[in-house]
């Protein structure tokens, strides 16, 4: 480590990093651009110009941080009014063709330039030329879409392919002024990280085309969580409009799992968030809102307590039931599972789907089970949808629990199940499946709080970003609740 | 103005001065020769290019043989390393090396061949501004030629030296021609600067040691090798010595390249050598050495013209590319025309720049068809001083600013008239005058 002095204090930096990293790890602010601490920094933007002196009494002068490395006994200003000075010049050029259409923006209020301007900019604009016209919006494949007028040429979007994908998609054309960005011969973007260059464009010119429009970010509550798209297990902010409808998923920095990136998969995975209530009175065609049981006329929303009695008592006097979890099982609801499977005296398991084919060399692993390591930890053992229906129509009862579990075994398999089967399930959602005979409502996993482990062992923590539908319990709850009635329930048979 | 004596361009007069029997013939490639067969020592060589004072000749007028020593210790770092020749020559008023180039390229060759050995580098790579096909064909020829005497190549002379020399054509941006810019576009990618550190000599083309010289101070080296420090300090001034090529255009009766020693005055160079400002006009101001030079007055004519001189009196010496604008030029009309060139040539990179030149261009262009305001003039001061010095990656920003500076400096009452008339008196409607919103290109 390297000892310098940032605006009067003795710190210690890397000697490996530029110096405005020293300046962040330190708490100072220091505004960047076209420095992203995941890319190569290339000093263009200018904008994070800083004072800086060999040593103590040195004459200074204004440096840009992003380039500079950092030595020993260097002294720091970034508070003095010549660094002031000159970065509220370099804004003011910046600012020159900027269209200043943060009202109808998607990034004002998560705008780098919005808060720069505020910060240190001036209120009144010097230029009296017209502002540079361009393409208001060039769709650059599927997820993104350009506003060159906006753009400020930072080149983050260019160095994320470059330097992330590894595979070069975008670049800058023409000269001086008259740079915009685009993709090499107008073809549109492809690939499974697009995404991300809304999340790293400074500014307001690289969009998300899902999120464009959707709302405005100073009210979307932003909640740690992990992604549930594979067994990678990205760490995101899962940000909701008013605390209540879930709008965008964004990667948050986790140095162990995926830094700053996630795919694209994960990232647009909104449906299985916003999935619809049922009908009011009704079981089917959209999310549980209590807990149902089959009667004379299919199932039917039933009070929690008697069908909890009922299940309890179906499994008492069935004994040899199989207990099969979702791969979403967090690893507080596969304790409880094993809690439940230990009075069932049954073998835990947890359907596995196959391989998505989604598997790349950055982060998605292709595995779509994000528990899959925590399960096996705990015990369970992995089962191919096929085999666990086979399990299934072999089996006198049956406890299916977690969050989609029935989506993974695979709603057409489950329907063929004979009905002497005993079907006790715990999902967001179901079909009307023959054998089923009681179905409780659990919360999607940005519902609850609890912990996935990832591929390579790293534990993600999830949190109540969204409340779930009134009435519907936590599953871990609901599993203990059921294992206590059981045994309470004296064995027939 | 007294007789001197001259060396660069002796040859350039002769019959067929670009082939290789005459470039023998007046003793060419003897210094080579004398280089590796004495032998020399790379540090000898290097010694005596650092003791001769030559300053690159390039613009920034930085002590070549220091450059070359800044390469590192060959017994520590490994790497290959090379000898980049900048011959993208586009700096408006610079018409020098392609004299060179077309009519002694065998000199360049030899002076190439001298600084590979001195600085160990396996190859030079001569970057050739786009559209001087002649230079680039009269080079390939004669380092053909070269190559087939055994000149250029493996075992050089026989002796265990080797050196290939490889041409590369620019696409034609000026900002190639900057020296970080010239090897990103000979590397093949876009030709925008790199941010220093790393140095050149550190980490160059392909990551390898590299030195970038301009094609005149390369030229200079067979000299200096052959005649010594001595006889080259022996000319000129203390602080910049040896002769240097002239290239004097504009309001002269006899515009070209001239060889001349430091230590002339402007005023002579303009009467003497160039013979006079013409049609019997007076002077108004010049550019020094390029269009990215600070405008000087007519006042200042009597400044001497070598690199801290012209520093001295608030400009640069640069390529000694003068331009002379005659007292019927409209100095508006000049700096809206130069404006217009930083605004197109500049990369785009830095904020300052991209914007910055676009802005200058958009103001001058105002003023000089009579759209200026008064406060335009406070703007301009205060726009350049966002842009330089050195507050961008490379210096094209600071080309941009100085001159814009010196001209408000010197010239403010004739931007003052242009505002308050509404028009620009000096105008020549006859001449190309560009509408005001022509989008340009």
């Amino acid at each position: 480590m390297t000892k310098i002095q940032i605006n009067g204090r003795e710190v210690e930096a890397d000697p490996k990093q530029p110096l405005i990293r020293a300046c962040h790890d330190q708490g100072v602010d220091v505004p960047m651009y076209c420095y992203h601490p995941g890319l190569a920094p290339v000093g263009s933007c200018r904008i994070c110009q800083v004072e800086v002196a060999a040593a103590p009494g040195q004459p200074s002068r204004v440096v840009a941080a992003c380039r500079t490395p950092v030595s020993e006994g260097m002294v720091v200003s970034t508070d003095t009014p010549k660094a002031h000075d000159t970065r509220r010049e370099c804004l003011e050029f910046l600012l020159k063709n900027h269209p200043l259409d943060c009202p109808i923006c998607d990034k004002a209020g998560e705008c780098d330039l919005q808060d720069y301007s505020f910060n240190e900019g001036q209120g009144k604009g010097r230029s009296s030329e017209p502002r540079r016209k361009l393409e208001k919006r060039k769709s650059l494949g599927d997820v993104i879409v350009l506003d060159e007028e906006r753009c400020i040429l930072c080149s983050r979007c260019v160095r994320f392919f470059t330097d992330v994908t590894k595979k070069a998609q975008l670049t800058v054309e023409g000269l001086g002024s008259r740079s915009v960005i685009n993709t090499y011969m107008d073809k549109p973007l492809e690939g499974n990280y697009q995404g991300n260059l809304a999340d790293i464009c400074p500014v307001g010119a690289l969009t998300s085309k899902k999120f464009r429009f959707q709302a405005r970010v100073w009210n979307l509550s932003k909640t740690l969580s992990t992604c549930g798209e594979c067994s990678r297990g990205c760490s995101i902010s899962v940000e909701a409009l008013r605390a209540k409808e879930v709008k965008r998923l964004r990667p948050r920095y986790n140095a162990a799992v995926n830094q700053w990136w996630m795919c694209d998969t994960g990232r647009h995975a909104l449906a299985p968030l916003t999935r619809p209530l049922a009908p009011e009175g009704a079981v089917l065609g959209g999310r549980l809102r209590g807990a149902a049981v089959r009667g004379y006329n299919g199932l039917e929303l039933a009070d929690d307590v008697a069908a909890l009695d009922l299940a309890a008592d179906m499994l008492a006097a069935h004994p040899g039931a199989a207990v099969i979890v979702s791969p979403f099982a967090t690893q507080e609801e596969a304790k409880a599972a094993l809690a439940l499977a230990q009075a069932l005296k049954a073998t835990p398991q947890f359907v596995s789907p196959a391989p998505n084919g989604l598997k790349d060399d950055l982060l998605h692993t292709g595995d779509p089970c994000p528990n899959r390591r925590g399960l096996v930890e705990q015990g369970f053992t992995a089962l191919e949808p096929a085999a666990a229906l086979a399990a299934l129509a072999a089996a006198p009862a049956a406890v299916l629990a977690g969050e989609r579990v029935l989506e993974f075994l695979g709603h057409e398999g489950l329907a063929k199940l004979p009905t002497k089967l005993r079907l006790v399930a715990f999902d967001v959602e179901t079909s009307d499946i023959p054998a089923l005979d009681v179905v409780f409502p659990v919360p999607t996993h940005v519902e609850k709080s609890g912990h996935w482990v990832n591929v390579d062992g790293h534990v993600g923590v999830l949190n109540v970003a969204v409340p779930p539908p009134s009435g519907v319990r936590r599953l871990d709850a609901q599993l203990a609740a059921l294992a206590a009635k059981l045994a309470a329930t004296p064995a027939r048979s | 103005m007294k007789d001197f004596p001259k060396y660069l361009l002796n040859r350039v007069g002769l019959p067929q001065s670009h082939t290789l029997a005459t470039y023998r013939a007046e003793g060419g490639y003897r210094a080579i020769e004398d280089v590796l067969k004495k032998p020399w020592t790379p540090e000898q060589v290097i010694g005596v290019m650092k003791d001769s004072g030559l300053r690159g000749r390039g613009g920034a007028g930085f002590p070549t043989g220091m450059k070359w020593s800044f390469m590192p210790d060959i017994t520590k770092d490994p790497r290959p390393r090379y000898l980049a020749v900048n011959a993208d020559e586009s700096e408006p008023g610079t018409c020098k090396d392609r004299v060179l180039m077309e009519k002694d390229p065998h000199g360049l060759i030899e002076g190439c061949l001298i600084a590979c050995f001195a600085m160990r580098a396996k190859a030079a790579y001569i970057y050739v501004r786009g559209e001087y096909r002649l230079s680039y064909n009269r080079l390939q020829a004669a380092i053909d030629e070269a190559r087939a005497a055994g000149l250029v190549g493996k075992n050089i002379l026989g002796t265990d030296f080797s050196c290939d020399i490889w041409m590369h054509k620019g696409a034609g941006a000026y900002i190639c021609g900057e020296e970080t810019g010239l090897m990103e576009s000979l590397e093949g990618k876009r030709g925008h600067p790199r941010p220093k550190p790393p140095f050149p000599a550190g980490s160059g083309l392909w990551k390898s040691p590299t030195t970038v010289n301009n094609v005149e101070s390369i030229f200079n080296a067979p000299f200096i090798v052959r005649n010594g420090a001595e006889w080259f300090k022996s000319m000129g001034v203390p602080k910049s010595t040896g002769n240097f090529l002239l290239g004097i255009s504009g309001h002269v009766n006899k515009p070209g390249v001239y060889e001349l020693p430091f230590g002339l005055t402007a005023r002579q160079i303009i009467d003497e050598v160039a013979g006079g400002v013409w049609k019997g006009r007076k002077l108004k101001a010049f550019f020094p050495g390029g269009s990215s030079t600070g405008l000087l007055p007519a006042s200042m004519v009597d400044v001497v013209m070598d690199h801290d001189s012209v520093k001295a009196a608030g400009s640069m010496f640069g390529t000694a590319a003068m331009i002379i604008l005659d007292e019927t030029a409209s100095i508006p009309q000049v700096m809206d025309v130069t404006a217009r060139f930083y605004d197109h040539e500049s990369c785009g990179q830095c904020s300052q720049c991209r914007e910055g030149t676009q802005w200058l261009h958009q103001i001058f262009r105002r003023i000089a068809h009579g759209k200026g305001q008064m406060s335009d003039l406070d703007l301009l001061v205060s726009l350049s001083n966002g842009m330089a010095p050195a507050k961008t990656i490379c210096a094209l920003a600071d080309a941009a600013a100085i001159p814009t500076l010196a001209a408000v400096k010197h010239f403010r009452h004739e931007f003052e008239e242009c505002i308050r008339l509404g028009r620009d008196p000096l105008r020549n409607e006859s001449q190309h005058a560009p509408e005001l919103h022509e989008a340009h290109a």
